[in-house]
């Protein structure tokens, strides 16, 4: 922790710059950089670590969880993925790049030893990937709930608990479609006491409606290898411009030259030539 | 010899109202009245019911009459002592020396514990804190109680009854204590109360001057003998209990349960018991029984069974209460009783001796390994054991089978939770690293992370597969996967990673060979999805 200048402490009206100079006498220099930098008028943010400006990005004490991509490291509020919150991620269907997205933050939280959960996740999950990822397969867990008459209450309940434990690494929930905001609200409660990223996948529909998580990202593809990532949500300004993030590749080379806008991109492979030779 | 008694005044009362409760009396609006009837008179009442006006001694029809919402129930001797046995084993936390004090009337239950203490004391602390904690040890058994300390075994009986009851260190001083107590609390001198008071004789120190000779031939060798061990100058052996080596408790309820909550209502109070007889051996439970007994149809050709078992299996052996107690509610939540239960019982047999673990201040590795244990048989005991699973390695090639859901063995995590399953798990890791390095040679991202359970045929247009309609475009191929020729479900097959109208990734196939494989149609099939 910073040290706050004894003048800033004073109830009193700012001290001026200088004072008491005659009793301590510093180097001006010094004393002017100070009384600028930590005039708790100018900048208050330096009061507290939860104080921001409306136009600067929110600071979280530097707990964030680092995403892996630097340029949404730089987007995002602390630097990175909140711990004690959640963090919701908006997707048109599975498969767009999600995991390799969150694959650097859940592998951190692996590597540090703690368990990480997937919550019904929409498909199955194919080790082989996830160990060519970088995961260790042995320490994640799959919990698939059942769909009750009320739709998802399994659901949240597993969530809520793993999240209430505190135990848990890292938690990946697919949620149920079209939930209630005071259960996602409900949910924003129980992650501030779980140590580490939350993150919550919701249908794209949502995009319009409030939400209590403090961080909602909308996720598109952006083309082969590539994650266009829209800031709906942050503890700072918005964000205009959608972020294109470079994947991890699932392509080689060549491949990667046959992807792309369709004016510049090389003649796609034609199946019947390969399935012909065989 | 330093004795502490623990008398329990109202143990009939209690363990008559655990029956109640379990049945869900508990109407709105506070503790139900409850007495205990013998022989048409209130025996005992409850604070509910003495504050309508009950009192012991009164009619019952006058009872009933004050108090129109009184329970009634009669004292039974066989469950006071099935609600004093863990009473006992709780102490038996403290010292090995503990002892029942038999009951002064023939045929009523014991209600006064002994233990023997003067060896515990410098572990516990001091006489002050030793008590303290047996409070709190038998406080989750629900009785109240009255607590006396005495030099002698016999003199701490006694002296439990006087209210309130005193605390001597000494001889001398529980002597001066007992010269002063009531002579009708002396067992065999109950039934001569009345004698002894027309004779002038109140207290048991009056008795002390008078002849002895004389005092046996009109009272009995019995009053004799037992003033003399009050006073320690008769040797009193008392003999130890020993806690039984099986676990069982049962509780018949007063009226029947219907739903499964009444019944967890009951349970409660047993598992407070079982958790009695785990601290006297210093032991964890691994698994226990529920038994809940029906009741009994004379339908024809019912088929009700007797009695619906419950066995809950423990990860990580425990003996919190609360930790129980929400695991058998999960599992009690899902259970649908197949008749009104009238008796329910705990049964345990599987039991680990080990130390008490170190309480922490901060959180630690292993007091979070132990709440991930406690989370995954939570979550285990609401969603099923199969719902929660830890992926696992196969070697197979085909892609829909080189991964299996494993039903996930509760400790937190194999490789650290235990030495033991650790070295297995690590056997099973080494076994599947190469299988799954052999079939990841190419790249190790050339597989999808999502697997369609199910492959989902993809219409065609002018040769080209279909996804919602538009185009997919091939980028990558063909990997071919050809495998399970061996197990009669061959797969012939040839990958392509095909890029979607959106740009998202897909991987799809199709058959190596047009009706090739009997199951394989012809055509492109979605496998799965580049997450």
């Amino acid at each position: 922790m910073d040290l706050v200048p004894a003048s800033v402490a004073a109830p009193s009206p700012p001290a001026r710059p200088g004072a008491g100079r005659r009793l301590f006498p510093r180097s001006p220099a010094r004393e002017s950089s100070r009384s600028l930098d930590r005039d708790p008028l100018r900048a208050p943010e330096t009061l507290h670590p939860s104080l921001w400006l409306g136009h600067q990005l929110g600071r979280t004490g530097g707990d964030a969880v680092a995403t892996g991509f630097a340029r949404l490291d730089a987007e995002l509020p602390g630097g990175g993925w909140p711990r004690r919150a959640l963090s919701e991620l908006l997707l048109p269907h599975a498969g767009v790049g999600e995991i390799r997205l969150l694959a650097p933050a859940l592998i951190a939280a692996q590597r540090a030893g703690r368990l990480v959960m997937f919550f019904d996740p929409p498909a199955a999950l194919a080790t082989t990937a996830l160990a060519g990822l970088g995961f260790d397969v042995e320490d994640l867990l799959v919990i698939h709930t059942r769909a009750r008459i009320v739709a998802g209450s399994d659901s949240l309940w597993a969530l809520e608990q793993a999240l209430k434990s505190g135990h848990v690494g890292a938690v990946v929930a697919w949620l149920p479609p079209r939930l209630r905001a005071d259960r996602l609200r409900r949910l924003q409660l129980a992650a501030h006491q779980h140590d580490g990223p939350a993150f919550v996948m919701r249908e794209a529909a949502v995009a319009g409606r409030p939400t209590a998580s403090p961080l909602r990202l909308a996720l598109q593809p952006g083309g082969a290898d590539r994650l266009q990532v829209r800031v709906l949500k942050r503890r700072g300004p918005p964000l205009e411009a959608p972020l294109s993030l470079e994947l991890p590749t699932v392509l080689s080379a060549a491949a990667r030259r046959r992807a792309g806008p369709a004016s510049e991109r090389a003649a796609a492979l034609h199946a019947a030539t390969f399935v012909d030779l065989a | 010899m330093l004795w502490v008694a623990l008398h329990f005044p109202l143990l009939s009362l209690e363990s008559f109202a655990a029956t109640l409760l379990a049945a869900g009396a508990s109407e709105a609006g506070g503790e139900p009245a409850i007495a205990l009837v013998d022989e048409h008179r209130i025996s005992a009442a409850n604070a509910a019911a003495q504050a309508q006006g009950v009192k012991p001694g009164l009619k019952k029809a006058t009872a009933l009459a004050l108090a129109p919402r009184l329970t009634l129930g009669q004292a039974d001797p066989a469950r006071d002592a099935e609600a004093m046995l863990p009473l006992a084993h709780a102490a038996l936390a403290f010292t090995p020396q503990v002892s029942l004090q038999p009951a002064c009337e023939p045929g009523a239950a014991a209600d006064t514990v002994l233990l023997e203490v003067q060896a515990s004391l410098r572990y516990f602390g001091g006489i002050d804190r030793l008590l303290q904690r047996v409070q709190q040890a038998i406080a989750p058994l629900g009785h109240a109680v009255r607590i006396a300390t005495a030099a002698t075994a016999q003199g701490a009986a006694v002296l439990a009854r006087v209210a309130p009851p005193p605390r001597c260190l000494n001889l001398a001083s529980t002597r001066q204590a007992l010269a002063a107590a009531p002579v009708w609390l002396l067992g065999p001198g109950r039934e001569h109360w009345e004698a002894l008071q027309g004779m002038g004789l109140r207290q048991v120190g009056d008795l002390l001057g008078l002849p002895r000779a004389g005092l046996a031939r009109r009272f009995g060798e019995t009053l004799l003998a037992e003033i003399d061990a009050a006073f320690g100058r008769r040797p009193d052996p008392r003999e130890a209990i020993v806690p039984p080596r099986l676990f069982e408790s049962r509780l018949e309820l007063f009226a029947r349960a219907d739903s499964t909550e009444q019944v967890l209502h009951g349970a409660a109070i047993l598992l407070a018991r079982l958790v009695a007889w785990l601290a006297a051996q210093h032991a964890f439970v691994r698994r226990f029984r529920l038994l809940m007994h029906h009741e009994t149809r004379w339908q024809q050709g019912d088929r009700t069974p007797q009695a619906t078992s419950l066995e809950i299996a423990l990860a990580e052996p425990s003996r919190d209460r609360e930790h129980l107690l929400v695991l058998l509610r999960e599992r009690l939540a899902q259970l649908q009783l197949p008749a009104p239960t009238l008796e329910i019982a705990i049964q345990a047999e599987d039991i680990v001796k080990r130390a008490a673990p170190n309480s922490e201040l901060f959180p630690t590795r292993q007091s979070e390994n132990e709440g991930l244990t406690r989370l995954i048989e939570r979550l285990q005991a609401r969603l099923g054991a199969d719902r929660v699973q830890r992926l696992a390695a196969v070697a197979d090639h085909r892609p829909e089978r080189a991964s299996r859901g494993q039903r996930a063995d509760a400790s937190g995590r194999p490789a650290q939770a235990s030495p033991r399953g650790g070295a297995g798990a690590r056997v099973t890791d080494s076994r599947a690293a190469p299988a799954s390095a052999s079939a990841t040679t190419t790249s190790c991202l050339s597989h999808p992370v999502w697997l369609h359970p199910v492959a989902e045929p993809l219409a065609e247009r002018r040769s080209r597969p279909l996804l919602d309609g538009r185009p997919l475009s091939l980028l990558s191929g063909p990997e071919r996967i050809e495998a399970g020729w061996w197990d009669g479900e061959l797969a012939e097959r040839d990958y392509f990673i095909a890029e979607a109208a959106d740009g998202a990734l897909v991987w799809i196939y199709r058959a190596r060979l047009p009706l090739s494989a009997a199951g394989e149609s012809n055509g492109w099939f979605l496998h799965g999805r580049f997450g």
